[in-house]
């Protein structure tokens, strides 16, 4: 019974909250959930980045990470990072009108939360999907996780403006540490998607459907359990070309994906950028310029056909 | 996995936190789960070093590290008084508090209108006052009845602009009801409503079904049977339902119904905070209670000889329980007896629910009815509760602490080692 002993004056009650810090970024995850947020699930789910009035001209940037055990404190340290990617895109012009997703990937043999999507936001609310992310640690000890299942997603299960009526393609980050296994499962595509697959899809194919509309990176983070580990890293520069980026800095993420966007849609170039991060102060600079000084040399291929062209391009992305 | 239902089977104040609290410190409990009634619960616990919290919407087993709290959708939430509360709980070493707290999208939100609208209600009967708390909890549940589908409710901190409206509305209606009421203006409270939603895990329904299975959950229930919406004695009740049967109900949803041990809690001596009858109220018994305090909104803190009679009729009402949680065995030589029978009946029956004239019918008997006592203070008292209630008594507390409770008999309670 009570008498209501707590203050309940509404102008305290918000400088409090403002006050309470050592919120954890994960506070779904940490309030010890252990299934997909609702709007996190990517069952029967499309995602769709659009263009509005108020932002005529989306890009569609997506960015997922692994949350499986061999990440350690990787998730939560790029949890922390993360809301600030909006912010250095809009600020240094990288692109225009920027919508970004973020999502997770697990492992769909043995984790609960295998896949996790949130939608294309242009404003703060990403954060709330950033927040709402479960971490499962787990993991399936293999070192592979499901990075195909989630390009499956991506491949046929997004819909951007930039690409329907621009023909230009969106930007994928994949942030992890391990191999992804050699095809997508059929089994697990209905129970976590919903669609009905006649075959398993081989990671090649849908590597090539991923990259026909989407600038796919994969960026290997040092603090990882495989950071440095030539057989991940060989992986994916063998699907993904000079695309597959180590990270010796997590604190650069921002950074580096947002003059990775900013070099392809040739809003900046490599030296250029990285004065723009030394003036906007940014102690990231080397870890930025080392991890993308491969791809600086060359202006992202464009797409001018629309719709999407009937033959899928050679695997990987092709560079000058 | 056995989850507990803890209900209070008086008129509240028995002591379910300090219950709680010990189910809490003895086993791996995962999640507190709050059912029913809103921040206007205050459920005492005292740690053996001293520190001491009244747990209003956070739930009993906070100090316990690691032990998450729930508020499920039958709650009415108060995010400023859970601002304040989690507060306290900063100062008293649980600095977390926030972060083990998921709360249902779906929970009414009470608000400074709902409140000043209970204020002015309370103060317009006068005399007649029903013993509210003054925190609006009622108010928000009514209003969310007439109103489903524009009551504020905890998902809409999410949307400020939802919300604002929603707020508007509440206020211009219980305005031109009311008059003018005593609440800052809507655009002074969205900020500390979405700071809430910035902080705070808001889950849907669905949450729970996992949560269940996660691991030991305690559902934490507020108030008392005795107070209950249906079967309390109208009108000197609350907004809410104080019987498992919220609780029964989301056990339900996610397939684990009737799963759960069912404790019902009582203290030795039958109290009443606030009006309406207390038939075996007797105030030359010499106690107080620390925590309970007269307020202006409750007015005084009533003490009665254990009401056998009020306490079984309590029992049938909420369907009967798996054991009893005796407290307060620490006044046990104060001259306490047991109230078996009352001068005009010797049996309550619960009626249906909803028909609140045959309630206030109850209360009116109720007031005017002599409690008898056959014998003098019991030498065992856990053996005569047992006997008069026909329910065994599964825990004994016999001081505030976590530490002063004895499992009696009954498996299920008995602590992990």
């Amino acid at each position: 019974m009570g008498s209501g002993m707590w203050s309940t004056d509404v102008y305290d009650a918000a400088d409090r909250y403002r006050r309470a810090t050592g919120k954890s970024a994960f506070a779904y995850s940490d309030s010890g959930a252990r299934k997909v947020h609702p709007a996190l699930d990517p069952r029967d789910a499309m995602r769709e980045s659009r263009d509005s009035a108020e932002h005529p001209q989306s890009t569609a940037i997506t960015v997922l990470f692994d949350v499986t055990g061999s990440m350690r404190n990787v998730p939560r340290t790029l949890q922390a990072k993360l809301p600030q990617l909006l912010g250095l895109l809009l600020r240094q012009g990288y692109a225009r009108d920027p919508q970004i997703m973020f999502g997770a990937i697990g492992d769909a043999t043995c984790d609960r939360v295998p896949l996790q999507v949130g939608q294309f936001e242009s404003d703060n609310r990403m954060d709330d999907d950033l927040g709402r992310i479960v971490l499962e640690g787990g993991g399936g000890g293999q070192m592979t996780e499901s990075y195909e299942l989630a390009m499956y997603f991506m491949a046929r299960h997004t819909v951007t403006d930039c690409w329907e009526k621009r023909g230009r393609r969106g930007y994928l980050f994949i942030i992890g540490d391990e191999l992804a296994y050699p095809q997508v499962d059929r089994r697990q595509v209905s129970r976590l998607i919903g669609d009905d697959l006649r075959e398993d899809v081989p990671l090649a194919q849908i590597v090539d459907e991923v990259t026909r509309r989407w600038d796919t990176y994969y960026l290997l983070p040092a603090g990882s359990s495989y950071a440095g580990s030539t057989k991940v890293l060989d992986f994916w520069r063998d699907l993904l070309g000079q695309n597959a980026v180590v990270l010796d800095d997590l604190d650069a993420v921002c950074e580096t994906i947002a003059l990775t966007v900013g070099l392809g849609e040739q809003a900046v170039d490599l030296d250029q950028g990285i004065a723009d991060l030394k003036k906007a102060g940014s102690k990231a600079t080397g870890t930025v310029s080392k991890a993308l000084a491969r791809l600086g040399r060359g202006a992202r291929d464009q797409v001018a056909t629309l719709p999407a062209p009937s033959t899928p391009p050679t695997r990987g992305v092709t560079r000058l | 996995m056995n989850h507990v239902l803890v209900v209070d089977l008086g008129y509240g104040d028995a002591g379910k936190g300090t219950v709680v609290d010990w189910l809490c410190a003895t086993r791996p409990v995962h999640t507190v789960i709050r059912f029913n009634g809103g921040a206007q619960a205050a459920h005492n616990v005292v740690l053996r070093d001293g520190r001491h919290h009244t747990f209003a919407q956070f739930g009993a087993g906070t100090f316990r590290p690691g032990v998450r709290t729930h508020l499920s959708r039958h709650v009415v939430v108060d995010p400023l008084a859970l601002a304040a509360e989690a507060d306290h709980l900063a100062a008293v070493g649980v600095p977390d508090a926030l972060d083990r707290l998921t709360v249902d999208g779906e929970a009414l939100l009470a608000t400074p209108y709902h409140r000043a609208a209970n204020r002015a209600r309370e103060l317009a009967r006068g005399a007649d006052r029903h013993g509210s708390c003054g925190l609006g909890v009622g108010e928000a549940v009514a209003y969310g009845l007439a109103h489903p589908d524009s009551a504020p409710r905890v998902a809409d901190c999410r949307t400020p602009a939802v919300l604002r409206r929603r707020l508007a509305a509440l206020r211009d209606r219980l305005t031109a009801e009311l008059g003018p009421l005593d609440a800052p203006p809507v655009d002074d409270c969205l900020p500390a409503f979405t700071a809430f939603a910035d902080r705070v895990a808001i889950v849907d329904r669905s949450h729970l079904a996992g949560v269940l299975r996660a691991g030991t959950c305690v559902f934490e229930g507020a108030q008392g049977v005795l107070l209950d919406e249906w079967h309390g004695f109208h009108p000197y009740t609350t907004w809410s339902t104080t019987t498992f049967a919220n609780a029964e109900g989301l056990l339900a949803e996610a397939g684990l119904a009737g799963t759960a041990e069912r404790l019902g809690v009582l203290r030795i001596t039958t109290t009443r905070h606030g009006p309406g009858p207390l038939v075996t109220e007797d105030p030359t018994l010499p106690l107080a209670d620390v925590h309970n305090a007269t307020n202006p909104w409750q007015g005084r803190f009533r003490f009665g000889h254990f009401d056998a009679v009020a306490h079984r009729y309590a029992l049938a009402a909420a369907g009967g329980v798996d054991g009893l949680a005796l407290t307060h065995l620490d006044l046990a030589h104060r001259g306490l007896r047991i109230c078996r029978r009352y001068d005009s009946m010797d049996r309550l029956e619960p009626g249906p629910p909803g028909d609140l004239d045959r309630q206030a019918a109850l209360t009116t008997r109720l007031l005017a009815a002599r409690p008898g006592y056959d014998d003098g203070p019991p030498a065992d008292w856990p053996a005569a509760v047992e006997e008069a209630l026909g329910t065994p008594v599964t825990l004994t507390s016999h001081s505030p602490t976590a530490e002063g409770k004895q499992v009696r008999k009954g498996t299920l309670l008995t602590p992990f080692v």
